[in-house]
């Protein structure tokens, strides 16, 4: 395991930002840590970065214990914090390769320039930070935690505020960390991107984590299984459907059939084939781990607690 | 050692590519020297103006303003006889000026006794020296009008090693001033933006440690300060003809002064919440050494409450160390001034260094 939590608490007067949780992550995947704003996710990873000390429990990077000896593993962690801002007169190589010397490495030009290029800079790197759009500030920060050829990369909220078209470019460079072999966390508040990229999930909530597994897991374990939607079936196919003995329900225009699993769905849409009801078309949806988030954090986490 | 100075390169990039630091690094204090040298330096118009009103007009009257003249302090300027002289005064906006009376070469004559009346605010220095200027030239000629011969006289010495002129004793409260502007002012914003833009906690997550960034910045203001002093120095001595000299000593004010301002920049940065307080801040703390530290005004001529206030100031001490080797060549006193800049300097260094975290709570 490259990073093992175990009870880990922060508290504040008389607020647990962090109340005791556990998780792991394994080497060479993208963890994603996941939950509304002041749900923990910044505190916990600042603990595991060393920047902060935690109030109880055990966090280990890299098999070392983060409160203690952390300078231990310092160099084998890349970091890009939450809100980046780059040194605002520095260009692109410049601040790599000083980046590198903080990280005792001394980078050849070719070196600096080839990192320059994995992150997508090239075209840029004469410019000074200061002029970089938002995407190629939070790129130069990825290159700044890649400079010391890390273990691990702490990413904090690495495409928020950008654009949709910025954010899928990151994706990309995310997944190329992962590719080349390096462990991932992955702090975000975006839905679709834990989704699309990580390997494991773990969702928080006032200081607790309420859910975690896969992206394929935790849809399965806390989703509402498959709908047939009948685009555009109206009144009319709600009651065919009743005739049936179809249970079923209308979303504005849409008539929609709840199947339990994936399985079912088959079965289902031979019920349905003989219909004879005007609709536009007939699709499946299946939940997104953003429709699980929202019923974990929203109604039924209003506790604090995962209601299994 | 690598670290420190990938920092203080980086840093410096920063600093001198912003081009108000380079401004006020080099080009402001090459501005002042100029400006306060054409001022002071006796050329062009240091002469004070006294507007006079010469009512009599008489070959008396007019050997008494040539007697005025040849003091050398004055200049003096005619007000036409027939206008009223406090309308004249105020239409015109007139300091100190000098009045005549119609029967002045007649009294004279006659063996009475006559007045000249000269108008002015006593409150303003030129009033004074108008005032003695006008007083030494009746004096004089009271003295050749009874035909005896003033047996006191003076003879001017210096009392600084070489002939020096008023930009020799401008020039080391420059460079003190130089290094607290830069070093003060430009330090307190920037541990505040280090702070409020997270470069604190970036730089915790490198092997940098909190002492070597301090220290890089110490080095890199005195670095900036060494070359911004000769350029003064330079500046003076070609331009003005300054006499003052660099010693060993003056070298070591200024990586004291820096070490010293840099230190308590950082100081006040850390309890500021931005970079605009941290302006106001440095301002609040600055310019009142600027003027009471005996840059530009000389500390003994202050009032003694304001002398007490001025050695109470870390910059009187390195302005008057720097002026004590530069100057008198006095290296005991010199001595003595870079102690105690080095001694308020760690002071001030400790407050970051102990005090400063890079990590959040």
């Amino acid at each position: 395991m490259q990073i093992e939590v175990r009870g880990l608490t922060k508290i504040y007067g008389d607020l647990h930002a962090v109340d005791g949780i556990d998780f792991e992550v394994r080497a060479g995947e993208i963890f994603s840590l996941r939950g509304p704003n002041g749900a923990g996710k910044t505190t916990t990873v600042e603990i595991l970065e060393g920047l902060r000390n935690p109030t109880g429990g055990d966090a280990r990077v890299l098999g070392v214990d983060v409160a203690n000896d952390y300078r231990k593993i310092r160099e084998r962690v890349g970091v890009l914090p939450q809100d980046f801002e780059p040194f605002d007169r520095l260009r692109p190589p410049e601040a790599v390769a000083y980046w590198a010397t903080l990280f005792n490495r001394r980078m050849e030009k070719s070196e600096v320039d080839a990192l320059i290029e994995t992150v997508g800079l090239t075209a840029r790197a004469k410019s000074y930070a200061m002029f970089l759009s938002g995407g190629e500030k939070r790129r130069l920060g990825i290159a700044l935690a890649l400079v010391g050829r890390p273990d691990i990369v702490f990413l904090d909220e690495p495409t928020t505020g950008l654009d949709p078209g910025a954010r899928r470019d990151l994706w990309g460079l995310i997944r190329g960390l992962k590719g080349a072999g390096k462990t991932v966390v992955l702090t975000t508040h975006y839905l679709d991107e834990a989704e699309q990229l990580a390997d494991h999930v773990a969702i928080m909530n006032k200081g607790k984590i309420v859910a975690r597994g896969t992206p394929e897991e935790l849809i399965v374990k806390h989703g509402h299984g498959t709908r047939i939607v009948l685009a555009g079936a109206g009144q009319e196919g709600l009651r065919a459907l009743a005739a049936r003995g179809i249970d079923a329900k209308l979303e504005n225009s849409d008539v929609v059939v709840h199947v339990p699993t994936a399985a079912d769905v088959k079965n289902m849409l031979s019920k349905l084939a003989p219909l004879d009801v005007p609709l536009r078309e007939i699709y499946t949806r299946r939940d997104t781990l953003e429709d699980v988030f929202l019923r974990l954090v929203g109604a039924r986490m209003r506790e604090g607690v995962l209601a299994e | 050692m690598r670290r420190v100075i990938a920092d203080l390169v980086a840093f410096g990039r920063q600093y001198m590519r912003s081009r108000i630091g380079a401004f006020f690094a080099f080009a402001f204090p090459v501005i002042l020297i100029l400006l306060f040298g054409a001022i002071f330096s006796g050329q062009g118009g240091t002469k004070i103006p006294v507007y006079v009103q010469d009512l009599d007009d008489s070959p008396t009257s007019r050997a008494f303003l040539a007697a005025l003249n040849n003091t050398t302090v004055i200049e003096y300027r005619n007000i036409p006889p027939n206008v009223d002289i406090l309308d004249h005064i105020q239409a015109n906006s007139i300091n100190t000026a000098l009045r005549i009376p119609a029967d002045f070469e007649s009294s004279i004559l006659a063996n009475n006794s006559v007045n000249v009346t000269l108008y002015g605010d006593p409150t303003l220095s030129t009033y004074g020296i108008a005032a003695a200027a006008v007083s030494g030239a009746a004096t004089g000629m009271n003295f050749y009008l009874a035909g005896a011969l003033p047996l006191i006289g003076m003879d001017a010495q210096t009392v600084a090693r070489d002939q020096f002129k008023f930009i020799d004793f401008f020039l080391p409260g420059m460079i003190g001033f130089t290094v607290l502007t830069n070093a003060l002012f430009a330090m307190t914003p920037t541990a505040a933006e280090y702070r409020t833009r997270k470069y604190f906690k970036f730089l915790a997550t490198t092997t940098l440690t909190k002492g070597e960034w301090l220290i890089a910045k110490v080095l890199f203001y005195t670095l900036i300060m060494t070359v911004s002093a000769l350029i003064i120095f330079t500046v003076s001595a070609v331009v003005w003809g300054g006499k003052a000299v660099l010693t060993p000593l003056t070298f070591a004010f200024i990586a004291a002064g820096c070490f010293e301002f840099t230190s308590l920049g950082m100081a006040l940065g850390m309890y500021t919440k931005d970079v605009e307080t941290a302006s106001a801040v440095s301002n609040a703390i600055g310019f009142p050494m600027m003027f009471l530290g005996g840059t530009f005004f000389q500390i003994e001529a202050m009032p003694p409450v304001i002398q007490g206030l001025a050695a109470a100031m870390p910059l009187t001490y390195l302005n008057e160390g720097l002026r004590a080797t530069m100057i008198f060549g006095n290296e005991g006193k010199a001595l003595l001034y870079l102690g105690i800049t080095l001694v308020l300097g760690f002071v001030f260094f400790l407050i970051p260094a102990k005090l400063l975290s890079w990590k959040s709570k």
